[in-house]
């Protein structure tokens, strides 16, 4: 009998009826395949291995990361409180110490939800990792998380969310924004002023495949872990570098995504994009499930698999170790200021334009944070539909000084008399105290 | 018209002829296991002393000898030849020495992406030959889609075999690792089992019996006609706690989510319903180290009986799991739960004074009062039962579910009533009902539920339909049965076609159509798109003939 060296939990959640739309790449059929092949191993049967039933999300869980306007249920839907249920059931099993790893195979998925949502971006609405590690800091105690975004596009949402969380390092490596949706997810893109070289983002090249990725976990991502010390690792696991993948234009295989697996050695994994659903999804899950639980998956290969064909070229190794050269600096020597964002008075303030592509809809949006040496600072956002009402989002942070604490709730009641706003939203993690008012 | 129900026990082999009116004959002999079919015999010539072997129209079979043929070893040699395609190592399921791994792959559609390889296939088998193996186990992975592969094996195989057991032939459940193991011990013991078949039919013939219907208890909680279960001999395994839960089926009237307890020497069995229906194995039952894919009824066994002795370790007292010795009552030295129960004035059975005095010497010797030893020993047994049946409940209510509707509609189960079987039924049932508050009932004949079990329960089947409108075709694996169908075959089709399967299967064993009992228990269908076009469904269904009884009896 097969015995996991890692225990480890894995969370099945395919909604099975549930789709975008029934020709949508994110439909019903897209884990159909991957349960068939997980059955079809007995991978349930290896010692130390065990399938688990999702939570059901709250809407506080997701109110405690996002701004929703105009309000959580509008924007979820059953699917995405399942999704999002799977996960934080995940981080549980970690969490208690009754799984090594868990691996949320849930959908949809949540990486191009940003810090404020009026919908849905990229298949996604809410942002499922984000709501699981702010679910295990509420609960568990202020942590030290690292999400590693390995989706073929870049993870704009959770990159939007964590933008001033110093404590939260997200890397994303993606295909080159100038080449794919979201269009985004370069270099430059540090942080903000607070969290400066927290944010890391790595664009590759169309064509990458196995070395270039594991490059790249070697020189980039390995060492920053190292050095960032998480408590936690996530892995946002998008599986679409996959080179059947009809929606993208990388070479991974299944082989190299267990082997990235196996290096990263994350405590939680969650299944983001991937849309080759019968050549790709069965296998890359079942690797990505054996090198989490510590199991053999050398003999784990996609039919018609031809490593030598998919090799990249040196042109694109050699792109590469260029980014290998220079993307660690980032972090090791963090830029003096951050890209986006001008400072006024005590306030460092963005304006922004985010189209919801799968809506077809432009929110403006001015974010500004409250610059202050003694916590992470005071968050505000105003933000229109188009030419909807206005919604206005306030936010204490974890570890939030009196000051930066007062200031917020002199803000939200400034902002209630004003009465400019139709939808307003506190979300206060010092004291957990979550409130929305509006119609 | 009577029916009859044996149930060759580890102990006992309890055997009732049922009329009309009700028990018309009941018998209890002692299990001889060197030569099971003795005690067969024998109790079948008490039933017939009693019972007019003319009215006879059918005897229901629970028998161990498959169980004990495999957890023994006596089984013969098997050839196993596997082809598994990418995932994990086949060779990590090596069952046997003569295990055979043939390159060669079909995918989760069924297509086939690399050509079984005949050379190997060809060595395998002769080393199979040279090994003196006579049977044969052929499994590719993903054979339920598409079994060409498996036949293309049994084909090669033809004439070296006495008997071959393809894959897809046990079931269209999906599960390489375990069909492996199923296949297996099918053909391990395939002779043995048929020996005792021909043994069965001759000793019938012997006794004016010919003309009844012989039916084997499986373990999901029905019967399989004797000539079928010759082909899938490993269907019988495990079959004993599904006769003690077809009982309580038969002698009560279960209409709640329930709790069944079926107390015997050594172990309590546990068993839950939801409604009025006996909650089955997801996957399949374990026998030895190996998890197969024999439908089972789910049953959680403790080591908590009527022999479990009493200990006491760091001043708790403790009962079980360790067996030494009969009780007290019984001529054992070591008190146990009985004996207890004895002390209590719960139970009257064996030598109460002897039981009594044993009782209380073993108590002065650990100082401690009998009275106070027998409520902690009761107490501990109860509470044992009670953590493991909550411990069941939970983990059956966090069994994963794959849709929302699933997740959302699907009720918690929450029992609300407790049927108690077994030897120390009556004695314990006062306990358990103060420890749980809920309603406990302990039948009439409860000692004979399991022989009343066997003799009522009905024939079952199940079946797994697959249809890929994009190829264009329909099959049903463990049917063996394939058609093309039109890329307009729907779900309501295929769930038609898969309950007009089911009942011509059943006509086919000779087993009167069923249509009441037939229900469909999973059913699906996926659109496969390619790029931005339906190109066709994925049809999934599963029906069965929902296990119970033939009528019920009280």
């Amino acid at each position: 009998m097969l015995k996991a060296e890692n225990s480890l939990g894995i969370i099945f959640f395919p909604a099975y009826d549930w789709a975008i739309s029934p020709t949508h790449p994110e439909r019903e059929e897209r884990l159909l395949y991957t349960q068939d092949q997980l059955r079809e191993e007995g991978l349930f049967d290896i010692e130390g291995i065990r399938e688990y039933k999702p939570e059901v999300a709250e809407t506080e869980d997701i109110e405690r990361v996002h701004f929703c306007f105009p309000e959580a249920e509008a924007i979820a839907t059953r699917s995405h409180y399942i999704s999002t249920g799977g996960a934080i059931k995940a981080a549980e099993l970690v969490m208690q110490g009754e799984r090594d790893r868990a691996f949320a195979l849930v959908r949809p998925p949540g990486h191009h939800a940003m810090k404020t949502v009026l919908g849905s971006r990229g298949f996604c609405a809410v942002n499922v990792e984000a709501i699981m590690c702010e679910h295990i800091r509420e609960k568990y105690g202020q942590k030290r998380i690292a999400i590693i975004d390995t989706d073929c596009h870049h993870g704009d949402g959770t990159q939007d969310v964590y933008w001033h969380d110093p404590d939260t390092l997200f890397i994303s490596m993606h295909q080159d924004g100038r080449t794919i949706f979201p269009g985004t997810g370069f270099p430059k893109d540090a942080g903000g002023p607070k969290a400066l070289g927290k944010n890391i983002n790595i664009p590759l090249p169309p064509g990458t495949s196995d070395a270039g990725f594991m490059m790249v976990m070697e020189r980039i991502v390995m060492p920053i872990l190292e050095d960032f010390k998480p408590d936690l690792i996530i892995n946002s696991a998008g599986q679409d570098n996959h080179f059947t993948d009809p929606i993208t234009n990388m070479n991974f295989s299944a082989q190299g995504y267990a082997a990235l697996t196996k290096m990263l050695k994350p405590h939680i994994a969650v299944l983001e994009g991937g849309y080759a659903i019968q050549g790709a999804l069965p296998y890359v899950n079942l690797g990505i499930s054996l090198a989490l639980a510590g199991v053999d998956y050398s003999h784990v290969c996609e039919p018609g698999w031809n490593p030598e064909t998919l090799k990249e070229s040196d042109e694109i190794m050699s792109y590469i170790e260029t980014l290998c050269g220079s993307i660690p600096d980032i972090y090791f020597n963090p830029p003096e200021k951050s890209n986006e964002g001008i400072i006024n008075g005590d306030w460092s303030v963005r304006h922004r334009n985010i189209f919801y592509d799968t809506e077809g809809f432009t929110e403006s949006q001015t974010e500004s944070l409250l610059l202050c040496n003694d916590c992470r600072g005071l968050l505000k956002v105003q933000t229109q539909k188009e030419n909807g009402p206005m919604g206005f989002g306030i936010e204490i942070p974890i570890g939030a000084c009196d000051k930066c604490r007062n200031t917020g709730y002199s803000i939200l009641e400034e902002a209630q008399v004003k009465s400019k706003f139709r939808y307003m939203q506190m979300i206060n993690r010092r004291e957990k105290e979550y409130m929305r008012y509006g119609f | 018209m009577l029916l009859l129900g044996i149930d060759v026990g580890g102990t006992h082999t309890d055997a009732v002829a049922l009329g009309p009116k009700g028990i018309e004959a009941q018998v209890k002999v002692a299990t001889n296991h060197e030569d099971l079919l003795s005690s067969i015999k024998s109790a079948l010539s008490e039933i017939v002393k009693t019972a007019d072997p003319s009215r006879i129209k059918q005897l229901n079979l629970s028998t161990t000898l498959s169980t004990n043929a495999i957890v023994e070893g006596r089984f013969e040699d098997v050839g196993v030849i596997v082809s598994a395609g990418p995932g994990l190592d086949p060779h990590s399921f090596m069952i046997c020495k003569d295990f055979h791994v043939i390159p060669g792959s079909l995918d989760h559609r069924g297509s086939e992406t690399k050509q079984l390889n005949n050379l190997s296939l060809e060595e395998a088998i002769s080393s199979c030959r040279k090994s003196g193996v006579q049977v044969y186990a052929a499994i590719t992975k993903f054979s339920p889609r598409n079994p060409a592969h498996e036949k293309e094996m049994e084909l090669a195989i033809g004439d070296n075999a006495d008997f071959i057991t393809l894959g897809h032939q046990i079931t269209g459940r999906l599960n390489f690792p375990r069909r492996i193991a199923t296949a297996y011990y099918n053909c391990a013991v395939w002779r043995v089992f048929n020996k005792f078949a021909d043994a069965i039919s001759g000793t019938l013939e012997e006794m004016g019996l010919g003309h009844i219907k012989v039916n084997i208890l499986k373990a999901d909680g029905g019967t399989m006609p004797l000539p079928l279960s010759r082909r899938v001999p490993v269907q019988s395994i495990f079959s004993g706690p599904a006769a003690s839960v077809m009982g309580i089926i038969a002698l009560c009237k279960i209409t709640h989510d329930s709790i069944i307890y079926d107390i015997g020497g050594t172990t309590t069995d546990i068993a839950i319903f939801v409604g009025g229906t006996p909650l089955i194995e997801q996957e399949g039952i374990n026998i030895g180290s190996h998890p197969t894919l024999v439908r089972a009824l789910k049953v959680h066994s403790i080591g908590v009986g009527g022999d479990s002795a009493i200990s006491i370790l760091e001043g708790t007292v403790r009962v079980g799991p360790a067996r030494l010795g009969p009780s007290i009552a019984f001529g054992g030295e070591i008190p146990t739960l009985t004996d207890a129960l004895i002390w209590k004035d719960s139970c009257d059975c064996g030598n109460i004074g002897k039981s009594k005095a044993g009782f209380a010497a073993f108590a002065s010797k650990i100082d401690l009062n009998p009275d106070e030893l027998a409520d902690k020993a009761i107490e501990n047994a109860i509470d044992k039962i009670h953590d493991s049946t909550r411990e069941l409940v939970e983990e059956i209510n966090q069994q994963p579910v794959y849709t929302i509707h699933e997740l959302l509609e699907n009720r918690r189960i929450v029992p609300r009533k407790i049927y108690i079987m077994g030897g120390p039924a009556k004695a314990i049932k006062m306990d358990i009902f103060r420890k749980f508050r809920l309603s406990t009932e302990v039948p009439e004949n409860y000692d004979v539920a399991n022989a009343i079990g066997a003799a009522l329960t009905r024939t079952t089947t199940e079946i797994e339909l697959f249809a890929d409108t994009e190829r264009g075709v329909m099959f049903i694996p463990s049917l063996g049965y394939r058609e093309n169908v039109p890329r307009t075959y729907d779900l309501e089709a295929a769930e038609k076609d898969a309950m007009n399967h089911l009942l011509a299967h059943l006509g086919e064993m000779r087993v009167a159509a069923d249509g009441d009992n037939a229900l469909i228990t999973a059913s699906s269908s996926f659109n496969m798109v390619n790029g931005d076009t339906t190109v066709g469904r994925n049809i999934r269904v599963k029906c069965q003939i929902k296990p119970g009884v033939v009528r019920t009896y009280s």
